[in-house]
């Protein structure tokens, strides 16, 4: 006699999800168990095996062969365990064959038929919402799959409380109330930060236009503490970018929930040690891809501290993903996406010695050494102002700093302004959009620059969505030749016509 | 028995009017001009009406300034009002370092002081109006210096380098004396009456000028040699061609002090008047500590003290000799001035621009002008050739 059983499942390619049809045959040949179809088809059919032994189903001395499906998406993990074992006990009848089809499920199973949870549940259950599907996952899983707005999420602690579901016995539980931290942690406020008043602008000009950004300053100048103060000055994350952030933790095996246990829409800020390989920045890994830090900053802000103490190679790997807001990552069966969309601020010091009070290097070694700090990410980089070394006398009677609400306040209205002439933020909008909004003395302040050497081709692309920033952050309709000139000057810690050779 | 005693809003004391007059005419008819109309006026009034006397010295004897009105506000009065007390010469109280450099040589027949003089070794820290923003800093960190030595740092409250050498005193921790162009009650410079009043709690401000008198610049002018006066050394930090500070440094070597000078870069018209001093044999400024090494040991006393107690006789070992060759007028060392600067916000920031390579944030510090308004100022000058960026920051291009 042969029969088939089936069940689904959900692989994940990057964040995308494939569903996965998971058929068992029971048929002449050898006893045993064989799953075929996934990189780790042994290991699943042995932990299935001990499982289905603990539940009291006996195996039939024939060969049972499960085969997972498509076959060119790369499938591996332990993910399959329970779709696997449910396949195997629809085609011996004992769950129906129509229950078990109608599912998609996740689990790894544990010898003692337990199950343990998964990553990647919020793609999965993405997925799944948005197939009119239910999903089983394991009791840790559920959380996420309530947080992906997926209705038909139920969670299983084992393998018979599957079975029971399947077979009508008991009720589906629906996932158990997210557990989050009951407050969020006090942002870091600009108010905290003192004097500045270059850097702070060049922040501003940064959030409201999606601009690149490298702080120059010498050490504990406080580089990072206005990089850190950067994501909070961005409106809150939106749906779509939330699941997205969501999803690329959950594959990543981290915490999904915000604080009070609701989707995370605080913009994410991630700061790699400059020791990082490629792979912990861009995402790799063997066996499935894992995100690197720059899909965990998607939506938010990537810091690469000491810029110039990152490998070349890492670097110019860097342009792809920022270019398009996408991380492909090659694989032998094909490649994954992440999604990459990251404000990049980098910070690095001013000088080859440091900087600080005793440097005494000449001018043209500090610009040979600036011209390698823009070398990799040419042209990329929008604003560079100087971060001051604090002095004493500046923190005795400082008047108070603007707090990080009232920068927000004007950096949504410059981005709303942004958003009605219909073009992405001014930093990637092309030159020809943005162009009719500048007058005629703009134009000419821009040609100007170039024709002087100071920009290059790209350069004044750049300047020109910096310009029109700064007259968003005013409120004005046109672009004038005083914000094309504020625009220059944030750049002119760079060089001369910098970015000219890669 | 002191002056401020002696003057109080029921009337003077004529006797001790009289001592005073009398000590002025003692030392022969000078060229200072309060000296002069006191002995002009004890021979018309016969020194008898303390109030007239001192009503009519505090004015320009050229100028017909209407007469107060009889009683309505007596000099006693208004100091009283001021919270001011008189130090007057050959009295207990009035300043060691005054009295020893005598009348000829500039000492004021009196001063009117609020906050109290403090005793210790003093340098003055004077210099432009208008200077640059490197300028400020250095007058700044000197004063910090100094009084976080127990220096205390004498200027005279003028915007620009003054005001930079009185804020960096009191940063620093220590005590400021200002000598004022006015008399009390005048708010000059305007809108700095904060920085006044930091100034009176543990240093204090004189003047000669009684209450109202206002800023004129023959004011100024008289002003510099108390300050030079009341110091152990006079570093001039910036000044134009002819300016006041030149004149300070010059009244500073006439009356022994040790006269310093910043050296600059030629191009600087801020530059001119130490570059002059310097020529002319003032002591280079080329760190913080030159001026603390060079105070005497021994110094001479408290403010307070009676004269005569007097390690001041440094004045050989530390006598500048500027002053005795070439005058600052016969000199055609005018500044090099941009043929096209522009104008607006791009000229002032020009205007603090220097040699030195000046932050965004420094420069909007020292103009006043919103960051954005600066920036653009700087681009447009780079545009123009009359900035250039460095590495540290902006410096300004010498047209030439």
């Amino acid at each position: 006699m042969s029969a088939i059983g089936r069940a689904r499942s959900v692989a994940l390619a990057g964040v995308d999800a494939v569903e996965v049809q998971v058929e068992a045959h029971v048929g002449p040949g050898l006893p045993g168990l064989q799953v075929i179809g996934a990189a780790s088809g042994p290991d699943i059919a042995q932990r299935a095996r001990v499982a289905l032994q603990r539940l009291g189903v006996r195996l039939p001395s024939s060969k049972v062969l499960v085969s997972l499906s498509p076959a060119d998406v790369p499938k591996s993990g332990a993910r399959f365990d329970l779709a696997v074992a449910v396949a195997v006990l629809a085609a011996l009848d004992i769950v129906p064959a129509q229950q078990a089809s109608g599912v998609l499920l996740l689990g790894e199973l544990a010898l003692d038929a337990g199950l343990r949870p998964v990553s990647g549940v919020v793609p999965s259950a993405v997925f799944a919402r948005r197939e009119g599907l239910r999903l089983g996952v394991p009791e840790g899983g559920g959380a996420e799959a309530a947080l992906a707005g997926c209705a038909g999420a139920f969670v299983l602690r084992d393998l018979a409380e599957a079975v029971a579901v399947l077979c009508g016995e008991d009720a589906p539980r629906a996932p158990e109330p997210i557990v989050g931290e009951p407050h969020a942690e006090p942002a870091a406020d600009l108010a905290d930060v003192v004097g500045q008043a270059q850097a702070r602008r060049a922040v501003e000009i940064a959030a409201a236009g999606g601009h690149h950004l490298l702080l120059l300053g010498p050490p504990g100048c406080g580089k990072s503490m206005l990089a850190r103060r950067l994501p909070g000055l961005l409106p809150p994350l939106d749906d779509d970018e939330a699941l997205e952030l969501a999803a690329v933790r959950s594959v990543a095996g981290l915490p999904v929930a915000g604080p009070g246990g609701v989707l995370d829409r605080r913009r994410p800020l991630r700061a790699p040690h400059h020791r990082s390989s490629a792979a912990a920045l861009l995402g790799g890994g063997s066996g499935i891809a894992r995100p690197g830090e720059i899909s965990l900053a998607t939506g938010g802000v990537l810091f690469l501290d000491e810029l110039l103490e990152w490998p070349r190679s890492v670097l110019d790997s860097l342009r792809e993903p920022l270019e398009e807001g996408v991380v492909r990552i090659a694989r032998s069966r094909g490649s994954v996406r992440f999604p990459a969309r990251v404000q990049l601020v980098a910070a690095a010091n001013p000088c080859p010695c440091g900087g600080g009070g005793a440097c005494i290097c000449t001018d043209e070694r500090i610009w040979a050494y600036r011209g390698r700090l823009s070398g990799p990410l040419a042209d990329r980089l929008d604003l560079a102002p100087p971060v001051q070394p604090l002095r004493a006398q500046d923190l005795v009677g400082a008047a108070p700093e603007e707090p990080t609400a009232a920068v927000a306040e004007r950096v949504a209205r410059a981005r709303e302004a942004a958003a009605a002439r219909g073009h992405a933020p001014n930093a990637a909008a092309a030159v020809a959009t943005l162009r009719p909004t500048f007058d005629r003395a703009a134009l000419r302040a821009l040609a100007d620059a170039v024709e002087r050497g100071e920009l290059t081709g790209r350069g004044h692309a750049r300047a020109q969505g910096v310009a029109r920033t700064i007259a968003d952050l005013e409120g004005a309709e046109l672009v004038s030749a005083a914000h094309v000139l504020e625009a220059l000057a944030h750049r002119a810690a760079l060089g001369r016509g910098q970015g000219r050779a890669a | 028995m002191s002056w401020l005693q002696a003057i109080t809003p029921d009337g003077a004391d004529p006797a001790v009017v009289r001592r005073v007059l009398a000590l002025a005419a003692s030392g022969g008819a000078g060229a200072d001009r309060q000296r002069r109309t006191a002995l002009e006026l004890l021979e018309s009034h016969g020194g008898a009406d303390p109030d007239v006397v001192l009503t009519a010295l505090c004015r320009r004897p050229s100028r017909a300034a209407p007469a107060p009105a009889p009683g309505a506000a007596s000099a006693g009065r208004l100091l009283a009002a001021h919270g001011a007390a008189v130090l007057a010469a050959g009295q207990p109280g009035y300043p060691g370092r005054l009295a020893e450099l005598g009348l000829e040589l500039g000492a004021p027949l009196w001063l009117f002081s609020q906050g109290r003089l403090p005793p210790g070794p003093a340098v003055a820290v004077v210099g432009s109006r208008d200077p640059s923003w490197d300028g400020r800093e250095i007058a700044g960190e000197l004063a910090r210096f100094l009084a976080r030595h127990g220096v205390i740092v004498i200027s005279g409250l003028a915007r620009g380098i003054d005001e930079a050498a009185h804020q960096g005193a009191l940063d620093g921790g220590g005590r400021t004396v200002a000598v004022l162009g006015t008399g009390f009650g005048v708010d000059y410079p305007r809108g700095r009456a904060e920085l006044r009043d930091a100034i009176a709690i543990d240093g204090a401000l004189v003047t000669e000028l009684l209450p109202g008198a206002g800023p004129r610049p023959v004011h100024f002018l008289h002003r510099n040699r108390i300050i030079s006066a009341l110091a152990d050394a006079v570093v001039v930090v910036e000044g134009r061609a002819r300016s006041g500070a030149l004149a300070t440094a010059r009244l500073a070597a006439e009356q022994g002090r040790d006269v310093w000078a910043v050296p600059g870069s030629l191009h600087q018209p801020t530059a001119q008047a130490p570059l002059a001093l310097l020529r002319d044999g003032a002591r280079p400024l080329t760190r913080l500590d030159d001026v603390l090494e060079s105070l005497p040991p021994t110094w001479p006393g408290p403010w307070g003290e009676r004269p005569g107690s007097s390690a001041c006789g440094s004045d050989e070992d530390h006598r500048a000799t500027p002053g005795d060759r070439g005058r600052p007028g016969s000199r055609d060392s005018a500044p090099r001035t941009a043929p096209t600067v522009p104008d607006g916000p791009a000229s002032v920031v020009a205007g603090v621009l220097s040699a030195v390579p000046a932050s965004a944030d420094a420069l909007r510090a020292a103009t006043g002008l919103e960051l954005p308004t600066v920036l653009a100022a700087l681009a447009e000058l780079t545009a123009r050739g009359h900035a250039r960026t460095t590495p540290r920051g902006w410096v300004s291009v010498s047209a030439g």
